[in-house]
């Protein structure tokens, strides 16, 4: 336990450990706008990464890239240190990164066991849908991240907004073994909601998979996250070990007032 | 992602009874309920109300059993295009293009067998035109299928010079080819009931068991929430296009052989009545939502409908005016049952 501490520590100051993934040099531009310039990320095994930035800072340009949405023009992608290309959400999905959209990607009419395995369906004789086994999968996965639905054959469109965010975040814990994305995972939460969701991203980390969330809620990025990394217009611009800045550094990297 | 036998047991037996339960559903959806509803009522009424109770005479049934599959076997397709969140106008010329390149392949004395795959294949290859440009070119569906229907139509009927060709005379009657396409089970059942029946089992196993159906179902309700969970959204529509000239093509042929020639307006006006029969067996016309039983329900119902009117008297050019008036009041029905049901959860 205490070495376990010490290692952390340790690789906090040095980042000597291996990152799991790590993009350098991403340049990506959207006919004339820069969106990405020159961003490099790393991100370390068993870490909560937060990404923070003001509107139009590329953040979520920066994840749609890992998630495999867009490609960077310029810059390599190194997963635990060897070169790769993520060419499809698919490819992302297949190297077992998940991400969790700001719009959630569920599709409302589908119940909840049905986005839960959204576009790999569990199977039987290769082709056939395995309702069976994916209830039993979606009871399971539901009441190991402490999450309650009422039902599970109700449409997705009939759920609470936290209900649904809990889904979202489930789905990819579930799937997920090595990284899970979240972008604004507590944007348009309640309160109570608001805590769930955060004590579900701890989750993840317990669970032994690294997280990278995007928010501009820096009081829930301060209570969850490891490290931040800081974007302004298209640029990393900093970052910090938690545990060693506070608001204040961060809000005075986001604006450029430092 | 193993659940492992411990969790397993702890399972409610709830859950997996109503996942039995939902599968029962899927087949006779909730949705064709109302459209099954209406379809039995049509049928009280003309049986009280055709002159001579004619519309229950043999006679017509077996006239109606053999005409409903050509409309119906298409809906199936428009209807699944329709899930998937598209539309093809365009299987009202896919049809007679394809019974054309069959007439064509068997003057020139090949094997009726195989032309009938080639016509199926054609009708698949204008599928895939169909969404290789709605997908590629970014445009809606209906526009994409209006061009290629006024297209392929304005070539058929240059080519055909819209002159009937009868098929009698390069094709032996009562061949074996014949009888499995349009002959009688037992002298009873038309050969087009059967197909009909099977191509729903097919395409409603696909649809609602196998795995593309799901992908059906995400890609017509969320294309960009399917596309983030990888699925190939634009392959889904495509191949969606392509069951639907597939089985245009199919019933070109079938059409063909019950006309006994072929003639450039076949299906006319199949586009809008597929529509209507998926639109009344409850498919939605933004995607997502629908099911092939309800489709099944909806080409019935439209055929019925028609039919019955006719047997009434109803003038021939009126008989669309009540159509039209079926197939709104359908869909008022189906939205205010849809709703009911979801106020009853």
């Amino acid at each position: 336990m205490v070495t376990n501490k010490l290692l952390k520590a340790g690789r906090d100051i040095t980042s000597k450990s291996e990152p799991i993934l790590e993009l350098r040099g991403i340049c990506k531009y959207f006919g004339g706008v820069h969106a990405l310039e020159d961003v490099g990320l790393e991100l370390y095994p068993d870490e909560i990464l937060a990404l923070v930035g003001d509107n139009g800072a590329g953040k979520s340009t920066l994840i749609k890239i890992i998630a495999g949405v867009y490609q960077p023009d310029k810059g390599e992608v190194l997963m635990e240190g060897k070169e790769i290309e993520i060419r499809s959400p698919r490819a992302s999905m297949d190297l077992r990164i998940e991400t969790v959209y700001q719009e959630l990607a569920l599709v409302d009419k589908l119940d909840v066991v049905e986005n839960i395995f959204l576009g790999r369906p569990l199977t039987k004789f290769r082709w056939f849908v395995n309702r069976k086994r994916m209830v039993a999968e979606t009871v399971d996965i539901l009441k190991r991240l402490k999450i309650s639905i009422p039902s599970l054959k109700e449409p997705v469109q009939n759920l609470s907004g936290g209900q649904r965010q809990a889904l979202a975040v489930g789905r990819a814990i579930a799937w997920s073994g090595r990284i899970v994305i979240l972008d604004e995972p507590t944007a348009a939460l309640g309160v109570e909601e608001t805590r769930k969701t955060l004590a579900l991203i701890k989750q993840i980390k317990e669970q032994g998979a690294s997280v990278i969330v995007i928010s501009h809620n820096l009081r829930h990025i301060f209570e969850v996250s490891d490290r931040i990394i800081v974007l302004r217009g298209g640029r990393r611009v900093g970052s910090r070990i938690k545990s060693k800045t506070n608001i204040d550094e961060i809000v005075k990297l986001i604006t450029g007032s430092l | 992602m193993v659940t492992n036998k411990k969790d397993k047991e702890k399972m409610p037996s709830g859950v997996a009874v109503a996942g039995r339960a939902k599968k029962l559903l899927n087949l006779f959806s909730y949705q064709a309920v109302g459209t099954l509803l209406v379809f039995l009522a049509l049928i009280l009424v003309f049986i009280f109300f055709t002159p001579h109770h004619l519309f229950v005479d043999p006679r017509n049934i077996k006239a109606l059993a053999k005409l409903t599959p050509d409309l119906g076997i298409v809906a199936l397709g428009v209807g699944m295009l329709m899930i998937s969140g598209e539309f093809d106008l365009s299987v009202s010329t896919v049809l007679p293009f394809s019974s054309y390149i069959f007439v064509l392949l068997l003057r020139a004395g090949i094997n009726p067998v195989f032309s009938l795959f080639m016509a199926m294949g054609v009708g698949a290859l204008l599928g895939l035109l169909n969404g290789l440009i709605t997908v590629k070119g970014h445009i809606p569906s209906f526009i994409a299928t209006l061009g290629t229907m006024m297209f392929w139509r304005g070539v058929l009927y240059v080519h055909s010079r819209m002159w009937p060709i009868g098929i009698r005379a390069y094709f032996p009657a009562g061949s074996s080819f014949e009888h499995v396409l349009i002959g009688e089970i037992g002298g009873v059942v038309p050969a087009q009931v059967i197909w009909f029946v099977v191509f729903a089992l097919i395409l409603g196993v696909v649809l609602h068991f196998h795995k593309f159906g799901n992908w059906v179902y995400a890609t017509g309700d969320n294309k960009e929430a399917a596309r983030a969970m990888g699925i190939n959204t634009d392959r889904v529509k495509t191949i969606c296009f392509m069951i639907v000239g597939t089985l245009s093509g199919f019933v070109g042929v079938m059409q063909l052989l019950r006309l006994g020639s072929f003639a450039a307006t076949q299906g006319l006006g199949f586009e809008l009545k597929a529509i209507a029969a998926s639109v009344v067996g409850g498919t939605s016309l933004m995607g997502g939502i629908g099911s092939i039983a309800g489709i099944f329900w909806g080409a019935l119902t439209i055929q019925i409908l028609e039919n019955g009117l006719i047997l009434m008297r109803v003038p021939v050019f009126g008989i669309s005016a009540f159509i039209g008036l079926a197939v709104i009041l359908f869909v008022v029905l189906n939205t205010y049952m849809r709703r009911r049901m979801m106020m009853m959860r």
